[in-house]
C-alpha cells in the first residue's frame, strides 16, 4: 500500500487542487508518533468531484483537514492554483480561506449553537464584505432558499433544525463566499436514509449551479460512487488504488478495495464475498507494517510485499491506478 | 414451529413538558423459535425504544400498554423473583454503542463473569474460566489474555465481540441486537454479523435485529419489519418486502438509498419532507404528508394492518404494487399534488 508515487496526477491544465506526497504525523507522548497520512498524492481538476473512501483511522479526514490546514502538515505540498497551502501562513492563507470552503459530518454541532441561522450564514460575509463573492448579506433569505430552508426560520437556532435541515445551513454557510472547492468530511453519515438522498441531490445541484470542485469524504462505499467522478480508496494513511468512479467498482484491483467491496451487506457483483474475510486488525499507525501497509492482513501477501513498498502505476489503459504488488488480475466477463 | 415472543398491541408514551410523546403506538408481531427478525426504520421511529420496553429498560416515567408473551408467559406480569433471572438470562441485549455498555473501569472478563455469578451463582474461578470460554466463542483471539484487559485496550470490533459474549453468557432463547455494527467499520460489520448469524443457529436461539440498514437487514433476516412513526407499517418475509413491498414507505426507503451498481451521478429518489412529530400526532396515516399515494381517506383514518395472508402484513389505504395504488398514484400524478399538497413529478422535489 504505497501512497508513494505520483502516477495518479495528471498534469492538466485544469488542475484545481494537487496534494503531492503529503504526510501529516501527530506527536503522542514523549517519543511516539502516529502516522496518519503518510505521502498521499492526487489532484482534482475543476469541476470534478473526488472521492476518499476508506475505513475509521485511515487519514482520510486529516488529508481533508491538512488542505484547509486544520492540522499542521509534516511534509508534502497541497497546491490551490499557484498557492501551496502547506506553507503558506498568516495573511496569505487567510486571503485564500474564503475559496476553499468545508462542510462537516454532524451539522448540528458544527454551528455554532448561540447563534440565529441567519447570523451562522452570514458570518462569512461580515467578515469578507459583500463584495468578495456572489453573495451579499441582503441576499441570505435568497440562499437560503436555494439550500431548502424556508427564510422564515431565520430567526430560530440550530437547535430547533432537525440533523437534514441543519446540514442544510452548513450547506448554506459554505457557499455564502462564493468558494471553489467545497471539502465535504462524511457530510451525511450522521443523517437518515430517506434525508441523506436530499442531501446529496442538494450537493450535486449546487455543484452544477455554482461549478464547485469537490472532495467528499466518506466511509460508505455506495454514497461515493454515487457522487464521485474519480474514487481514491485509503488504507492506513496511504493510498491503495486511484481510478474512474465507474471503472473502480466495475474492475477494483486492489486486494483492500476488493475486500470493502465484499463487505458491504449487498456485496458489489464484481468480487466474491469470500473476499471480505479479512482476518486481524488494523495494524497501530504509530508502527505501521514495512513494505506495503495492508500485508498483514493480505491472502496475496508475498515476502517482497514486506521489503518494498509497492508504487503506485497505471492498471490497464484507463484511469485507473493501483499500488499493489500482486493486483488481483480480472479476467474479462463474457458479452463484455 | 414454536412462537417464542408474541408482542400485542404495545404502546410506550413519554410524558414531557412538551406534551406525551408517543413513541410507540400499537406494535404487534410474533417472533419463532430459532428466527431471525429484522425491525428497520429511521431514526425516532421507535424502533430502539420497542427493544428497551422488551427488556424492560425503559425510564419509570414511561407509560407501558399491551402484552408481551415469552414462551407464552406474560412477561410483564412476573413475580419479582421470575424477574430477576429473566432479563438478561433469557433475553439479553447488545447495544450500538459497545465503549458505552461496557464499564471502562472493569476488566472485559470480570464484566462476563459478574453476570455467570449474579445469574448462575458461579464462584469465581468458575466464572472467569467461563468468560475466557465466552471470549472465544465469539472469536477474540488470545481470551486469555483479553479477560484481563480493559475496554478502552481493545478495537471496536473487539470491543462488540466482548458485549455479545456477555449477552450470551447465560444462554439466552432470545437476543436483541440494538444497531451492533453501526458503530465499526465495514470489514468488521462483515464479521460481527457472520458472528451472530452463526451463534443463533449453533444454539437456536431467536434474534431480533435492530437497523437503519436496509441491507444488513435484507442480508441477515427472515422476516423484517419497518416502523414508521411509533408503527409498524409494513411486515413480511424479507424477499416478499424487499421485491413486493405494499407499504409506499418501505418502497420510497428502498429507492432512496444510492446503490453500488448503479453508475456514478445517478440521481436520486429522497422521500420528501421528514418523519412527524410524536407529540399529539393527528389521527392519520402518518406517512400521508410524504406519499405519493395519499387521497382523502388517508388524513381521515389511520390505516389498519391488514394481511395478504399470515406472512405479509401491511397498513396503508391505497398499497403499493395494488390496483388501488395504481389509480391513487396516477390520480395524483395527473393532478401534479397529493391531497397533502406534495407536489408530485417535476423531479425536483426535495
Amino acid at each position: 500500500m504505497a501512497g508513494s508515487g505520483h502516477a495518479p496526477l495528471r498534469q492538466s491544465e485544469d488542475t484545481i487542487l494537487e496534494v503531492k506526497d503529503l504526510a501529516v504525523e501527530f506527536r503522542v507522548g514523549r517519543r511516539e508518533v502516529v502516522h496518519a497520512v503518510s505521502g498521499i498524492s492526487f489532484d482534482i481538476v475543476e469541476g470534478e468531484t473526488l472521492g476518499i473512501v476508506g475505513e475509521s483511522g485511515c487519514g482520510k479526514s486529516t488529508v481533508a483537514r491538512s488542505i484547509v490546514r486544520l492540522n499542521e502538515v509534516a511534509g508534502g505540498s497541497v497546491r490551490y492554483l499557484d498557492h501551496d497551502l502547506a506553507t503558506l501562513s498568516g495573511e496569505a492563507l487567510r486571503a485564500l480561506r474564503p475559496d476553499l470552503q468545508m462542510i462537516f459530518q454532524d451539522p448540528i454541532s458544527s454551528l455554532n449553537p448561540r447563534r440565529k441561522v441567519r447570523e451562522v450564514i452570514t458570518e462569512g460575509l461580515v467578515i469578507w464584505g459583500d463584495g468578495h463573492g456572489i453573495w451579499s448579506q441582503d441576499r441570505i433569505d435568497e440562499l437560503m432558499q436555494t439550500v431548502g430552508i424556508d427564510p422564515a426560520f431565520g430567526d430560530r437556532r440550530v437547535h430547533q433544525f432537525s440533523g437534514g435541515q441543519a446540514q442544510r445551513i452548513g450547506i448554506a454557510r459554505a457557499l455564502a463566499l462564493d468558494p471553489k472547492v467545497l471539502i465535504c468530511d462524511e457530510p451525511v453519515s450522521a443523517l437518515d436514509v430517506s434525508v441523506q438522498a436530499q442531501i446529496l441531490n442538494l450537493l450535486e445541484d449546487m455543484k452544477q449551479r455554482y461549478g464547485l470542485t469537490v472532495l467528499f469524504i466518506s466511509h460508505d462505499l455506495s454514497v461515493v460512487k454515487n457522487v464521485s467522478d474519480r474514487i481514491l480508496v485509503m488504507y492506513l494513511g496511504k493510498a491503495c488504488e486511484v481510478g474512474n468512479a465507474d471503472l473502480l467498482y466495475e474492475q477494483p484491483r486492489h486486494p483492500y478495495t476488493r475486500a470493502l467491496l465484499a463487505s458491504i451487506p449487498q456485496p458489489a457483483p464484481t468480487v466474491d464475498p469470500s473476499e471480505g474475510n479479512i482476518d486481524g486488525e488494523i495494524p497501530s499507525p504509530i508502527n505501521p507494517p514495512t513494505g506495503c501497509r495492508f500485508r498483514t492482513r493480505c491472502l496475496s501477501a508475498t515476502s517482497v510485499c514486506s521489503s518494498q513498498e509497492p508504487q503506485m502505476q497505471q492498471i490497464g489503459d484507463g484511469d485507473h491506478y493501483v499500488a499493489c504488488h500482486h493486483p488481483v488480475v480480472i479476467t474479462p466477463r463474457k458479452g463484455d | 414451529m414454536v412462537t417464542q415472543l408474541s408482542v400485542r398491541d404495545l404502546c410506550v408514551r413519554f410524558p414531557t413538558s412538551r406534551g406525551v410523546v408517543e413513541a410507540v403506538n400499537g406494535v404487534t408481531f410474533s417472533l419463532e423459535k430459532g428466527a431471525m427478525l429484522g425491525i428497520v426504520g429511521e431514526s425516532g421511529s421507535g424502533k430502539s425504544v420497542t427493544a428497551k420496553a422488551l427488556m424492560n429498560l425503559l425510564p419509570r416515567t414511561a407509560e407501558i400498554n399491551g402484552e408481551v408473551r415469552f414462551d407464552g408467559e406474560d412477561v410483564r406480569a412476573l413475580a419479582a423473583v421470575g424477574r430477576k433471572h429473566f432479563w438478561g438470562v433469557k433475553m439479553t441485549m447488545v447495544f450500538q454503542d459497545p465503549m458505552t455498555s461496557l464499564n471502562p473501569v472493569k476488566k472485559c472478563g470480570e464484566q462476563i463473569a459478574e453476570t455467570l455469578r449474579y445469574h448462575l451463582g458461579y464462584d469465581k474461578r468458575a466464572a472467569m474460566e467461563a468468560a475466557t470460554d465466552l471470549l472465544e466463542q465469539v472469536g477474540i483471539p488470545e481470551p486469555g489474555k483479553r479477560v484481563h484487559q480493559y475496554p478502552h485496550q481493545l478495537s471496536g470490533g473487539l470491543r462488540q465481540r466482548v458485549v455479545i459474549a456477555m449477552a450470551l453468557a447465560c444462554e439466552p432463547d432470545l437476543l436483541i441486537a440494538d444497531e451492533p455494527t453501526t458503530a465499526v467499520d465495514v470489514t468488521v460489520q462483515k464479521r460481527i454479523l457472520d458472528l451472530l448469524d452463526s451463534l443463533r443457529k449453533e444454539r437456536g436461539m431467536s434474534m431480533i435485529l435492530i437497523t437503519h440498514d436496509l441491507g444488513v437487514a435484507r442480508g441477515r433476516c427472515d422476516d423484517v419489519a419497518v416502523m414508521y412513526a411509533g408503527r409498524i407499517v409494513e411486515r413480511a418475509a424479507t424477499e416478499t418486502l424487499f421485491d413486493r413491498s405494499r407499504h409506499p414507505y418501505t418502497g420510497a426507503l428502498l429507492r432512496s438509498i444510492p446503490r453500488i451498481d448503479q453508475p456514478s451521478h445517478a440521481r436520486l429518489d429522497p422521500i420528501p419532507g421528514r418523519p412527524p412529530e410524536l407529540i399529539a400526532p393527528p389521527v392519520q396515516c402518518a406517512f400521508a404528508p410524504r406519499c405519493h399515494y395519499a387521497q382523502a381517506d388517508c388524513l381521515e383514518l389511520v390505516p389498519k394492518t391488514e394481511g395478504i395472508g399470515e406472512s405479509h402484513e401491511f397498513a396503508c389505504h391505497h398499497p403499493a404494487n395494488t390496483a388501488n395504488g395504481r389509480e391513487s398514484l396516477a390520480a395524483n400524478a395527473a393532478a401534479g399534488v397529493t391531497v397533502t399538497g406534495l407536489k408530485i413529478g417535476d423531479g425536483t422535489e426535495r
